[in-house]
Formats: C-alpha cells, structure tokens, sequence
C-alpha cells in the first residue's frame, strides 16, 4: 500500500478554467461533449458507478435477497449448504470456509464467521463515504482559505500560505497517524458537540485536513490570476463587495479546477482510509471498512488470500477509475491544457 | 529438608499475576517435551522433536524472535512468560523451580540459598543461608549477599511491582508498603553469617513458590528505584546469561555471564554462546522463518492458520504443550455497567464459549473454571450454559441497556477477533460496544492500571505456580487490588470471599487445601462471575531443526540453558 503523497497533477497557480461565469453554462455543455468522447473516462465513471451502487443500494439489496445474514453477524457455530453438503463456517480448528459458487459466503468467511462478501459490499460503503465525505470537506475548506488567500493577498494571503506549509511539510500519513491516534480514544470535542472515538467523521475529519494543501493551493493560484481579470474588477466597479465578488465572480470560476481536484482526491482519501484503518487509526474495527478487512485478513494472507485480495482489488479499481475519471474531467474542463500537452 | 519437606511445614498460600505472565503452568501440566530425554512428565505435548535426543553441543547463536517488546528485562516488573523465560537464564533467588519438565519442574530447590530454609516458628519463619560463591555479572562484579535480597524485596515495594501481593505477609512489609521507607522489619539480613531470616505475619503454604518467582531475584543494593530495563549499568545477572542489550523495536542480545561458576547442580550452564532476540516478528512472519532455516526459536505459539499446514509438513519441528493457561474477560466491577452482577452473569450466559475456542484455532479447551483442567483442583462447573434469552432479560432486569462499553485487547493475533466477537456478544445484548487494541507490549500494563480501568478487557493467566492459589485468591481477593499493576483486575473485593481465601491459604499444600479452592472457585463465579472464563488454552510452538535440548518447565516455559544447536 502506498504511502506517498498525492500527486495530483495540478500546478500551483492557474490551469484550468477561468472565463467570465456568462460562458460558464456553455463551457459546461462543452466540456460535457468532450468527456463523452473520451472512451476511457466512460469507462471509468461506469466502473465508478457500478462500485458506488454495489456498495450502496446492492449490499442491501444483497443481504436481504440472497446472504440474509448482515456485515457483523459472527456465525462461528453455523452450518451451510455448500456442493451438495453440510460444511461448517468456521472449522473446529478455526479455519473458516472459502469462496464458493453460492449465494451466502460467496468468498468465504473472515475468522469471525462472518460473510465476507457481505462484508466487502458494506466495506465499500464505508470507505466511499469517508473518501467522498472527507473529499467534500477538504474541498469545502480549501475554498474557504484559498479563494480569500488568493484574492485578498498581503496578510491574508501569507497567513494562509503559512498555515498550508505547515501542514504540508509533515508528511501525510505521519500527520495523518498522528492526529487519529490522539482521537481514537476519547473522541473530539468540537465547542458542546462530542464526536466518538468510533464515528466515521473522526477519519472523515482527519483525511480532510491534511489534504486541504492538495487542493487549497492551486485554487489560490488560480485565483490570484483571476483577482486581476477584467470581469472581476468590473464587478468590484459596480459596486460589488469582496463576498459578493469572490462567491458570484471567482466561486464559479474555479469550479471546473474544483471538480477535478475533488474527483481526483477521492482516490487518494480512500486509500488513506485503507491505510490508516489497516494500521489500526482509521475506522473503527467493528465497522468493516476496506482497510479493515485487508487488516484483519492479513493474519491469514497465507492460508486465506482472498481475504485481504478482494479489498484489496477494490480499492485498487475505485482508485483507477476515480483517476482516469479525474484525468478525462481535466481534459475536457481544459482543451486548451491538453493541446499543450500535445494531445491528438 | 527436601521441598516438599517444607512445604508440609509451612502454610499459606497466594499467588497474583495479571495477564500478564504468562508464566505457567505447572504441574502435571507439562507436558511434553519430555519427550526424549527428559522422561515422563505427562502431559502434553502431542509431538515431539528435536527435543532432546543427541550429545549436547556447546556454542552457537540461538535465533529468536518476539512479537514486540517485553514488558519489562527488570526482575521486580517482569510479568510475562517471555521475560520469565529470559530471566530464568539470567537471574537468581534464594530458592527456585526445578529447571525441569513435567512434575519434577515443580519441585522446588535451592538456588542462592545453600540449602532449603529451616522453617520455624509455627511455619512463619524462614532462614536461609546464602551462597557465599555468586557474584553479580559486570559492572557489579561482587558477591552476593543476604542485604542484595532483602533490597530486591524492597525494592519491588518501591517500584510498584505487580508482585508485591505475593509478600506483604512479611512482617512490617504492609507498613513498608504504604510508608516506603526503613525497610521491612520482617526481613533480617546478616551479611557476616550469610544469612537472610523471613518473619511472617501468618502461615503461608506457598511462601517458598512466591520466593522461587523471578520477582524475588537478587539484585544488587543500590539499583536504582524504576525500571532498569534499558539500564545496562543496573541489569545485572548471576545466572548463566546475562542481558548485553536490550533496543527496544529492535533486538536484546543475551550472552554469557563471564562471573558464572556454577554452584548448584540446580542451575545448569548454558550450551548456547549467545541468544539473539529479534523484536517485531509477527507469528505469521515466524513460521515462515523458522521454515527458511531464518530462525530458531519463536516466544509466541504458532498462528492458528498455520499449524495444520506445518504439522503435516514438519512433524517434528512442531510441539503442543498443554500448560494451565486460563484465557478470559476481565469484568471491571468498578465500572458501570458491569458493577451489576446480572450484568456480569449476563454476558457469561451470552459468551458461546466453544465458538470463542474457534478463534484460537481451536487449541484449548471452553472451560467456566478459574482454576484451569490441568491442575489437580480443578472441579468442573456449569452455571452458564450458552442461553442469551436469558442473558438479555437478566440485562433488561438490571437496567443498564443501551450503555457503552469498550473492550480492550492487544492487537496480537487472535485478541482483536476475540475483543470483535465479546463485541457482539454485548451489542446483542443491547450494549452499544466498541473495541480498542494496542502493542502487547504494554497492553497488560495499561489494563492493569487504575488510571486506564477498561470496562471489559481481554486476558490470560499463566501459572506463577503450581497451586490453585495462583487462580483463585491472586486473582480475585481484595488485598491484590493495587493502582499500578493490579492483578485484581475485575476489581473484586467482597469482604466474606476474602476472609475464606485468606484462611485457605493458610492451610497446607494438599487435597483439602484444593477442595476449598475449588469451591471458591464455583461460589466465585456463581455470586459474582467477575470474569468470563472461556478457554483452557493448548500452546502449540514450531522450532528450526538444528534447535535441540527443548525443555518445557510449567512456570518458566522453555529454558534457553537447556538449548543446544546442532552444527
């Protein structure tokens, strides 16, 4: 599992998409007809598509219609139909059954004896809603600190820059280890509210602030372009104020650089949440997550592969499709980018 | 006087050890390995190996390997099988176990002491005479005397040792306890004479095992008051080995002790040059090591996944010992909601326990008993067949659901399966449960201590010795509830059980003596199910093939000094 930094492929300054927001519906329909040419970002987002229903509507679907048995329902004493015969779930010698061709167990059961098909279908719903929550939530406050950092400069602007480098010069999962590791055991206190040690938003949280320099950055940068563009200085002229101007002129101008920074980020929050579930600050254990199951399989990686396999390779096809996703969102938010680049 | 001799003479008992320890076992128990050379013993161990069969040959480097740190390399706070079978090798007190298998390791023999003590006063004074021969390792570099063990019992006072509980009987040491200072009165040292005399407050039929614990090892007067295990300067040995270093993550390096002479056929010298102690290995990572010919030896028991594929493949690199290690959960009765006995009881009723064995690769045995199959005491009970309708209405009767608990382990393989399985067993019963794990290293230490007090916490006990006492009364009388490393850790502490533990422990080792154990045994989980007992655990080890002399003694498991590589 990596442990490297995101690279996101996005430059500091401006690079995507900066136009008056008049143009913006017709940029959008623009950018729409492009990404629908490009074969590989279809693909992409229908794999994307297809893991998000799987883990959503279809774990239930799956559990009511064919495992009848939930994500943490331990059934170490069970017997299934299995080929034609009785076979335990858990062996006296607590070796669980493997993957067969039925509809419960369908890859066998974790130590536990619980389904963990079942499990991997739920895991997903976890680990996509800490990767799109915490993507949302990084996104959210690096626009609050990179638009007003971009647009007001001076103090503002050094302020926030600093307060980027600070997080940026920790690495990410070390900065990540750490923070988890304070709150996994009495939670966080936010003013009167209490978030426990075993809520999602913990990992939520704590993915979403050491990537805001990811995001935070270029939006800056782009802003600071766009703060000395004429549709914005004409606003300023008529009277508008520094609110008005940043979320009616500049909000919609980089929401283009936005959406893929967001799309792209996902990937790398779920495999952060893979990463610390698996070294034990993430999600809590008795949520099944991605990571969690990869940790928990990993005791038997030798006699059980598939238990560590199966989320393993989830995970690695959410995070292909989200960056081939993000990597055709890029390219059809900015033509003029991949001409650069030498495109066809 | 022979031990047993001494043993009739004298009387009380008691015993202590958290979870630590795992030290274990005894009796009977062993199992095994006697295999070859070292005869009977019965017990346990379902195959046999490169046990002891062969000329012993001198030299060599053992290669061994720990899941993570020791607790601790100091004599006074070591509470694990690991360490007790490191300082079975390096350290000495007056008396000690029998550095063998099966029932012969349960003997207990002179070891600083020249001979076995002259027992007066009604059984509650001991006098022994110290040998004059045995020097400190380096730095120390000076002889023993009687003074160095009246400070090391001191000293365990001072430094919160979890084994205080197993001498506050000395005359004085209650007062010593609480004050820490002018020592303990019960203690007369008499370095001219080479004597040490152990004044007791009352009779105690296991005085001598709690002597024979590594917790009474001789160190030196002066050692300072904390933890020397990564103090070179205070790690001081008198046995064949002794510590050259100790990185913690990393690695200890145990060598020869240059000031050894042997001086009682009681502590044997050592085959082995040197023991390479490698930190961090996980079981999984060990099987496959010791299989490569990469390392011989393994502290932990074989990963459950892996012992039918290496049975099969390596026959006779593989032993099962059976020791009395009695696996459970620790019910803190000084936590709601688990300060209501229907909530205890509840949980007993709602633990299926021979599911529970399922996760431990089904190496032990379900067991409802504190005192463990494999020890004479043992009288099997069942107040808690597996029925959770009754379960939840005893919880709807106490009016607790709904609350949180937290269930703590060590985030050894298989604990955190175990500490998820305890987890669903209190959500089924309305609890909202969540799970914390942590490095064994200083799992037992947190939960042991009064700040950290876990609701519900996974745990195993290993014998200390072999008496029921270690089951019963360590555990579960009051006076061994402490701040800092509590062998009482349910916290309970009912005034009419402690009165009957402390009059059992006066009696004489023998059969009355362990009726009575048994019986507290059952009114214990019966009236107060302070714990949730569940397994009776089999200990299953893989070794390289060049690894030869495996001796397994019930308390000090396997001892390194008995250990010989074949070229």
């Amino acid at each position: 599992m990596s442990v490297q930094a995101p690279d996101l492929n996005v430059v500091d300054g401006p690079a995507v998409l900066a136009a008056p927001a008049a143009d913006a519906v017709g940029n959008w329909r623009a950018a729409w007809r492009r990404l629908r040419r490009n074969r590989a970002a279809m693909i992409a987002g229908a794999v994307f598509i297809f893991i998000l229903f799987a883990s959503f509507p279809g774990a239930t679907l799956w559990v009511h219609l064919v495992a009848h048995r939930g994500p943490n329902v331990q059934n170490l004493q069970g017997v299934i139909m299995s080929g034609g015969r009785k076979v335990p779930v858990v062996s006296a010698d607590g070796t669980p059954i493997g993957p067969g061709f039925r509809g419960e167990y369908l890859l066998g059961a974790d130590a536990n004896g619980r389904d963990l098909f079942v499990r991997l279908l739920y895991g997903g719903r976890t680990s996509l809603t800490v990767g799109i929550a915490s993507a949302l939530l990084c996104t959210l406050l690096a626009l609050i600190l990179g638009i007003p950092a971009g647009y007001y400069g001076g103090i503002v602007d050094r302020s926030v820059s600093r307060l980027l480098d600070l997080i940026w010069s920790f690495p990410v999962y070390l900065l990540a280890i750490a923070i988890s590791a304070s709150l996994i055991v009495g939670g966080l206190d936010i003013g009167p509210i209490h978030i426990s040690s075993s809520s999602l938003l913990i990992p939520i949280i704590v993915i979403a602030v050491v990537y805001i320099p990811y995001i935070a950055r270029p939006i800056r940068g782009e802003v600071l372009a766009l703060r000395r563009r004429e549709f914005v200085e004409a606003s300023i002229a008529h009277g508008a104020g520094p609110v008005r101007v940043m979320t009616r002129e500049i909000l919609p101008n980089v929401a283009a650089t936005t959406l893929v920074l967001f799309t792209l980020i996902i990937a790398n929050n779920i495999l952060t949440e893979a990463a610390l579930s698996f070294l034990g600050v993430g999600v809590s254990v008795l949520t099944p997550s991605w990571g969690n199951i990869i940790q928990e399989g990993y005791s038997t990686m030798v006699t059980a592969p598939w238990q560590t396999l199966a989320p393993g390779i989830a995970i690695m096809l959410t995070a292909i499709s989200l960056n081939v996703l993000g990597d055709g969102l890029r390219d059809a938010l900015d033509p003029h980018g991949r001409r650069r680049g030498g495109g066809r | 006087m022979s031990a047993s001799d001494v043993q009739a003479t004298v009387i009380a008992p008691r015993t202590q050890h958290s979870a630590p320890r795992w030290t274990a076992v005894l009796l009977a128990s062993m199992t095994a390995i006697a295999l070859a050379s070292c005869g009977g013993a019965g017990g346990g161990s379902k195959s046999h190996t490169n046990a002891g069969a062969g000329t012993p040959v001198n030299g060599g480097t053992l290669r061994a390997a720990m899941v993570s740190n020791p607790d601790h390399l100091d004599p006074a706070l070591a509470y694990s099988t690991e360490t007790w079978e490191m300082l079975a090798a390096t350290n000495d007190s007056l008396v000690t176990f029998k550095r063998a298998s099966g029932n012969a390791g349960n003997e207990i023999v002179p070891d600083l002491a020249t001979a076995m003590p002259k027992v007066t006063d009604h059984g509650t004074t001991y006098t022994f005479h110290v040998h004059p021969g045995v020097k400190f390792s380096p730095p120390v570099n000076r002889a023993v005397q009687p003074s160095d063990i009246k400070f090391s019992i001191e000293r365990l006072f001072r430094v919160n040792s979890p084994g205080v509980g197993f001498y506050t009987d000395i005359r004085g040491a209650a007062e010593y306890e609480k004050t820490k200072r002018g020592g303990i009165s019960g203690i007369v040292a008499d370095n001219r004479a080479h004597t040490i005399t152990f004044h007791l407050v009352q009779r105690d039929g296991t005085f001598l095992e709690y002597l024979a614990m590594p917790f009474a090892d001789a160190v030196p007067v002066g050692t300072p008051d904390k933890d020397v295990s990564t103090d070179p300067r205070w790690r001081i040995a008198t046995g064949p080995y002794m510590f050259k270093s100790y990185t913690p993550q990393g690695s200890i390096t145990i060598v020869r002790n240059p000031n050894f002479h042997q001086w009682t056929p009681n502590i044997p010298n050592g085959h082995l040059d040197e023991i390479h102690v490698t930190i961090g290995t996980s079981p999984d990572q060990a099987v496959n090591e010791i299989a490569d010919g990469d390392l011989d030896y393994y502290f932990e028991a074989v990963a459950p996944d892996r012992l039918a594929a290496i049975s099969k493949q390596y026959p006779s690199q593989v032993h099962t010992y059976t020791r009395n290690a009695l696996l459970y959960f620790t019910l803190n009765g000084r936590k709601p909601p688990m300060n209501n006995v229907k909530v205890r009881q509840a949980i007993n009723y709602a633990v299926d326990r021979p599911a529970l064995v399922k996760i431990f690769g089904g190496q032990g045995t379900p067991t409802e008993n504190l005192i463990p199959s494999g020890m004479t005491a043992y009288k099997p009970h069942h107040f808690y067949p597996y029925n959770l309708a009754k379960a939840k209405s005893l919880v709807d009767a106490s009016g607790t659901k709904g609350m949180a608990v937290q269930v703590w382990a060590s985030s050894t393989d298989p604990q955190p399966e175990a500490a998820q399985y305890m987890a669903s067993v209190l959500n089924s019963l309305g609890y909202h449960a969540t799970v914390k794990t942590m490095s064994e290293g200083i799992y037992y230490d947190t939960v042991a201590n009064e700040a950290t007090d876990p609701q519900v916490s996974y745990n195993e006990w290993d014998e200390d010795f072999p008496e029921a006492e270690d089951y019963v009364d360590a555990q579960f009388n009051g006076r061994y509830i402490t701040k800092i490393g509590t062998n009482d850790n349910s916290n309970l502490n009912v005034p009419s059980l402690n009165r009957q533990m402390n009059k059992v422990r006066e009696m004489a080792i023998g059969p009355a003596r362990e009726a009575q154990w048994a019986k507290l045994d059952a009114e214990i989980m019966k009236t107060q199910a302070p714990i949730v007992p569940f397994m009776n655990r089999d200990f299953p080890k893989f070794y390289s093939s060049r690894l030869h002399g495996l001796v397994f003694n019930a308390t000090f498991y396997e001892l390194f000094p008995s250990m010989w590589l074949s070229k």
